[in-house]
């Protein structure tokens, strides 16, 4: 009997050590850091803005300047959560359990709702309104992205401000000389550079078709107001209206005659591959895209003097703040206290001024000045911002105002549109279908 | 066997415990919410009855999911599982470079599925792609397609990328295989069996409750597979590769319909429990030999 | 076994040379992945995007260069070679014990128990999400190496159970009651005599484990914050971001993730069969 006593407590020993054994350092470490650096409050603030993301290096630049200015008071304890879509899942799990961390970022996935819903947020309306120079960041169009019955809820750094590039050599083949102002006159260009044997657009359909749906939006946009006042409406739960089918037929024409072979069924990547290598003479997408023109592990050298900006037929521009940062509950007011000036730290004016000349992001608000620096840096972008500036019609994509299961619905339904297997009004009806269901 | 009795429970308990911490909640969780109207957006859940389950049987895309993975289910336990025990009964008479082989058909195995994905996408691309490449140097043309994204072709498409990598039932099929004792297969060949007669007579009684093991894991891959397809073709074009996995992530990660998905979840539970008896009556898996 | 070339039939010879046709497609086909992956590795994104079978132009390690500066790859490579191992040595030991009582003991209960256990393997991965997590933080264990290696020694256990219950069943009864006789115990028998025969099981069931474990996701994301305990796929993630992408470094990171799986997954088996030939049991 003895020895099977030893024997079992060598397997129990051993099942302990190999659970215990190797977690054992890193929890200690975890409480000893906090009790060790007293009163200074750590904020952990997780984020997909890491690895490839374009914003990567203005994150870690903003952490770095708030840690020093907040030195023994607060610091930042960067997570790097990469790819989007794990940041979502990641904090749709903490919604669940309750455990969010302090900051969040809302981006373009609406976010804010899911945690209103919660309620779990801090209102932000009493800081900002206390302080006039962050007040005076908000624009109207941030303001209403960021607040939900008159109470302000999170703050934005980023504009979304998008209209096409546009490869000048390959226009300049097809004897054009510049963007096109009406939709009849860029259909007449889709003709011209097709008939010179040019691929017009570069289109995508998988990954929520971001490029594609640019196009709709714009397509819609053009519709006249009754279609602009649907583009602004959150979350609408119809898309059975003219604009919208009529917009859908067009896109099922740019898929079937317009684009190239692998549109169908291609990520973003591909989409921005075929412009890259001049295989295609249009793309629809915002200024962080200007930094790959000039990349040589993605385009030829000297490919980026060849690009040109412009803003969509009938003077239309995509113009919306992107939803920005909010905060948490917490247990601690304290780190509460914390996270709202980490909010306000990274929506200021100097970071929106970093995050334009680092990564060349359109600022959030117009009162921040387009520097010298940011011109010199990206070219094309002070060429856009004046563009964009002239454009009469503005709102928010597609992507952004729709719930968010729609985007996989686009995916799936995008090929048949292109196949002519469903017809514009039939993909209308599946969207408003799975609208309904939330 | 007094002694025997008290070490059964010591010996159950690590397996027992394991379960009651991450599967008991999750199992429980499943069948009481799927009787409930709850969703991330509202902390409350509501006891509805069976009203989930019936939307989920007049729900279209229920129905085309469940269609997708039964058919899966049975190509993955008939060509998957056959292919990996042909492989194996050739393997063990040990041919020449064998252990090469072995070795190379895991390959596929070990690689991440997120990764096997994207390596696809790029097989089937329709501009560029292997498939396409080949087709058009033969000469057939017309018979190239942009294979995961017309309705006709995606489905079969999708099919391939998992049912010609059957390593891991090579691997445990021919584990057994070869603790058979050559005697009895000698024994069998002077008695002026063939090679044939062997493989078929002897080697698959024999194997019977391996080859059960793996049907019934490939039956639950079934029911598990989830990112090969969603890096694919996310389930498209329209719904035609869509199965219960992925529609139950959409429901529950996108329209965050808790109660809804779970539903869909106990019928992905109740597939599977059907699978599992199915295969252990048809091979007898839990019985001895002896 | 092999009879010779000459000895055949025609017949037996055609058979043969299909038989080895056929195990060529299987490698081809079975290496395919893994050599576009490696080619991948090589070319430029342009290159990959625009012809993803054409041969790279140069052999430049920029993407292994990049990978590395990129992601915390090698420190992720550190811990998925712990976490996954220590999963796989826990999984096969808890299971074999399970497993070795289903195929031999009568106890009340004991197909309802197996049931039960056997369900886990379809309860749906999402449903697993929110009650793991709440189990892996209130044990304190959110972000650390024991709470992966906690969970991972849990996913297997469908798995393991059915390959390992299987093995044992087909071990004959005659061994033990000879060791019994002997006047071994039961856990004696267990330890010196069972696991000895199961060998070809157990490194089935832990060569499939561990694989399951050195490429599983989900868990890693959720349950993880810091450097200290993700693991390698994680960092493939680094590499594709919405609006951007480095699918040069992205191959590197798989090619350095898998090279080292297949040459552990090559010396093991090597190990297991040479041992197995050695011990045939099955009569």
């Amino acid at each position: 009997m003895k020895k099977r006593i030893t024997a079992l407590c060598l397997v129990s020993a051993m099942a302990v050590t190999m659970l215990a054994g190797c977690g054992g350092d890193t929890a200690k470490q975890g409480s000893s850091e906090a009790e060790g650096t007293g009163e200074e409050i750590v904020i952990n603030y997780p984020t997909f803005q890491c690895g490839v993301n374009t914003a990567a290096p203005v994150v870690d630049q903003l952490i770095s300047e708030f840690n020093e200015q907040y030195a023994g008071k607060y610091r930042i304890e960067k997570e790097e959560v990469p790819g989007d879509q794990n940041y979502i899942d990641k904090i749709k799990v903490q919604l669940g359990t309750g455990d969010l961390p302090p900051v969040v970022y809302g981006g373009g996935y609406n976010l804010l709702d899911l945690a209103l819903a919660k309620d779990v947020v801090v209102d932000l309306t009493d800081a900002v309104n206390s302080d006039p120079e962050w007040k005076e960041l908000y624009t109207d169009a941030a303001m209403t992205t960021n607040s939900r019955d008159g109470k302000i809820y999170a703050s934005s750094s980023e504009g979304n401000l998008v209209g096409y590039f546009y490869n000048k050599e390959l226009f300049a083949k097809a004897g054009l000389s510049g963007p096109a102002t009406t939709w009849d006159e860029f259909w007449d260009q889709c003709d011209k550079l097709k008939a010179a044997g040019i691929t017009p657009l570069a289109l995508d359909t998988a990954d929520s078709a971001w490029v594609t749906s640019l196009w709709m939006g714009a397509l819609v946009a053009a519709e006249g107001d009754d279609a602009v006042a649907f583009l602004k409406q959150m979350t609408p739960d119809d898309y059975n209206n003219p604009a919208m089918i009529k917009a859908a037929g067009e896109v099922q024409k740019m898929l079937q005659e317009y684009t190239t072979k692998d549109a169908i069924g291609g990520k973003y990547e591909h989409a921005a591959n075929n412009f890259l290598s001049e295989q295609a003479a249009m793309i629809a997408n915002g200024p962080w895209m200007m930094s790959d023109f000039s990349d040589e592990t993605k385009a030829a050298p000297g490919f980026a003097d060849k690009v040109g900006v412009a803003i969509y037929p009938g003077s239309f521009v995509y113009d919306a703040p992107i939803q920005g940062y909010f905060v948490t509950k917490q247990d601690d007011p304290a780190l509460e206290e914390a996270a709202i000036e980490m909010v306000k730290f990274f929506t200021s004016e100097h970071a929106q001024q970093v995050a334009l000349e680092v990564q060349g992001m359109v600022p959030a608000s117009s009162k921040v000045e387009i520097t010298e620096k940011a011109k010199e840096a990206y070219p094309l972008l002070a060429e856009f911002l004046d563009l964009a500036a002239t454009a009469k019609v503005r709102t928010d994509n597609l992507q952004a105002t729709m719930y968010p299961n729609l985007l996989d619905v686009v995916s799936q339904e995008l090929p048949r549109l292109a196949s002519g297997e469903i017809t514009p009004e039939q993909y209308c009806q599946i969207l408003t279908e799975n609208a309904q269901k939330n | 066997m007094k002694t025997k009795k008290v070490w059964i429970p010591i010996f159950l308990a690590p397996a027992v415990i394991l379960f009651l911490l991450i599967y008991a909640v999750p199992l429980v969780m499943v069948f009481v919410t799927s009787l409930c109207e709850y969703r991330l957006s509202s902390d409350h859940m509501q006891f509805i009855g069976l009203q989930n389950y019936i939307t989920l049987f007049h729900d279209a895309n229920f129905r085309q999911a469940l269609a997708n993975t039964v058919i899966w289910i049975l190509i993955h336990c008939t060509v998957h599982v056959g292919l990996g025990v042909f492989i194996a009964l050739i393997l063990y008479k040990k041919p020449r470079g064998w252990k090469f082989v072995r070795t190379a058909y895991m390959v596929p195995s070990i690689i991440s599925n997120a990764a096997m994905a994207t390596i696809f996408v790029n097989i089937f691309n329709p501009q560029f792609g292997v498939v396409n490449s080949i087709l058009t140097k033969l000469g057939l043309e017309n018979l190239t397609h942009n294979w995961l994204m017309e309705t006709s072709t995606a489905f079969p498409s999708v099919t391939m990328i998992w049912t010609l990598f059957a390593g891991y039932t090579t691997t445990l099929v021919l584990a057994e295989a070869l603790t058979v004792n050559e005697s009895v297969i000698e024994a069998a060949r002077v008695d002026g069996a063939s090679n044939f007669q062997i493989d078929v007579l002897i080697m698959l009684p024999l194997l019977r409750k391996i080859i059960g093991t793996t049907m019934v894991m490939a039956a639950t891959y079934m029911l598990q597979m989830f990112d090969l397809i969603y890096i694919t073709t996310n389930g498209g074009p329209g719904r035609a590769t869509t199965n219960l996995p992925l529609l139950l992530y959409g429901t529950f990660m996108s329209e965050n319909n808790y109660g809804y998905a779970n539903t869909i979840g106990v019928m992905i539970i109740v597939l599977g429990t059907i699978a599992m008896v199915i295969i252990n009556k048809t091979l007898k898996v839990g019985q001895e030999d002896y | 076994m092999n009879r010779t070339w000459g000895q055949l039939t025609n017949r037996g010879r055609l058979l043969m040379i299909l038989k080895y046709i056929f195990l060529a497609l299987c490698v081809i086909v079975a290496l395919f992945p893994i050599v576009w992956v490696v080619m991948s590795s090589f070319k430029t994104n342009a290159e990959i995007l625009t012809d993803g079978i054409s041969l790279p132009t140069s052999f430049k390690f920029t993407g292994y260069e990049q990978a590395i500066a990129i992601s915390p790859i090698l420190k992720y490579f550190v811990n998925s070679v712990i976490i996954s191992s220590v999963a796989t040595v826990a999984n096969v030991l808890f299971l074999a014990m399970a497993a070795y009582v289903f195929a031999r003991c009568q106890f009340r209960g004991k197909n309802i128990l197996f049931w039960l256990l056997s369900l886990s393997m379809v309860v749906p991965m999402t449903a697993l999400l929110n009650p793991v997590y709440l189990v892996i933080n209130n044990l304190g264990l959110t972000d650390t190496k024991t709470g992966l290696i906690l969970v991972y020694t849990a996913l297997n256990l469908p798995m393991s159970l059915l390959i390992l219950r299987s093995t044992f069943l087909s071990i004959p009864r005659s061994l033990e009651e000879a060791a019994y006789v002997d006047g071994a115990g039961f856990v004696r028998t267990f330890f010196q005599i069972m696991l000895p025969c199961a060998k070809g099981g157990l490194a089935s069931a832990a060569v499939l484990a561990f694989l399951n474990n050195w490429n599983e996701f989900t868990f890693a994301l959720i349950l993880t914050s810091g450097q200290d305990a993700r693991t390698l796929p994680l960092s493939l993630s680094y590499f594709t971001s919405q609006f951007s992408f480095n699918y040069t470094a992205m191959f590197a990171a798989i090619t350095i993730a898998v090279i080292p799986s297949i040459v552990i997954f090559a010396l093991f088996q090597e190990q297991v069969v040479s041992s197995l030939t050695a011990g045939a049991v099955k009569e």
